[in-house]
């Protein structure tokens, strides 16, 4: 690969960087990182006067979503190709892996509104485990790119 | 593959103008008027934008731009042979300085207000300047 598509990838996983902190910093302001916090984001809260949402509500949040998701995972997870590590047999459960945790991610919402209390956790892991997937997939890129 | 480059590239152009008019209307392109959008401004009567749409409009932001420059550097490496590792590091640092002097300016000091406007120009116009580069080079050449 050209040194300077290199660094065009190198740059990708710099802006990537930065939109998992904006992500995290508007998940905590938003919603919060308690099971409680996420609960009366979306089921609501009379006595702190926080509206429940509802399902068009929702949709009008996930739509954009379901689309950058996958853009975003396709990009980064094909930068995959121009490494060594694609080599790999595990790096396809990684591919698997991160649809997977995105798809939970932007849909555990309907299941809690649904009544299904428990998805609250689920919608945690689900978000902290997908930043963690993009940070490790970030860092095998860095690494191949800068030493191999 | 040349005349889908250059449909790409009026697009990517399309829109890093039209960004600039959106952003003169809304957020502000001035230092001036950044101050007022995040902090308010009582002789005009404008309130400080709340915290949530901040991050909302951050994060939207570094995604889109994320995006465009990293197709519109891959463009630009595909056709520029010369100065294209200058330009393309110039393009996306003074972004990343934009986009996280943003936040700085908001939670920090006002003094990134000046650094934001001066880098959100910087990158508009290396990136306008590397797609007429492309643009003419295309021209040159069916790639």
């Amino acid at each position: 690969m050209q040194e300077a598509y290199k660094l065009s990838i190198l740059y990708y996983l710099a802006f990537s960087l930065l939109l998992i902190v904006s992500a995290i910093m508007l998940f905590e302001h938003k919603i919060g990182f308690s099971f409680s916090g996420v609960l009366e984001y979306y089921t609501g809260n009379e006595e702190k006067f926080i509206p429940a949402q509802s399902v068009a509500g929702i949709l009008k949040i996930v739509l954009p979503h379901i689309f950058v998701f996958g853009l975003f995972a396709m990009v980064l997870l094909h930068f995959l190709v121009f490494t060594n590590i694609k080599y790999k047999k595990n790096i396809i459960i990684l591919v698997y892996t991160i649809f997977a945790i995105a798809l939970l991610e932007i849909f555990t919402p309907f299941m809690i509104i649904g009544g299904f209390k428990f998805f609250a956790y689920v919608k945690l892991f689900s978000f902290f485990a997908l930043l963690a997937l993009v940070l490790y997939l970030s860092w095998l890129l860095f690494h191949s790119i800068a030493y191999d | 593959m040349s005349l889908i480059l250059k449909g790409f590239l009026f697009f990517i152009l399309l829109y890093i103008l039209s960004d600039i008019f959106v952003m003169k209307s809304s957020f502000g392109i001035s230092a001036e008027a950044v101050n007022s959008t995040l902090f308010g401004n009582e002789e005009a009567y404008i309130d400080p934008i709340n915290e949530s749409s901040f991050l909302e409009f951050w994060h939207t932001q570094i995604f889109f731009i994320m995006m465009i420059l990293l197709t519109l550097s891959a463009v630009f490496i595909r056709v520029a042979k010369r100065s294209r590792a200058i330009l393309t590091n110039a393009l996306m640092i003074t972004a990343l300085v934009s986009l996280i002097s943003l936040p700085l300016a908001f939670y920090i000091s006002k003094f990134f207000i000046d650094i934001y406007v001066i880098t959100y120009f910087i990158w508009h116009l290396v990136a306008i300047y590397m797609i007429f580069y492309s643009f003419w080079k295309l021209n040159a050449r069916s790639i």
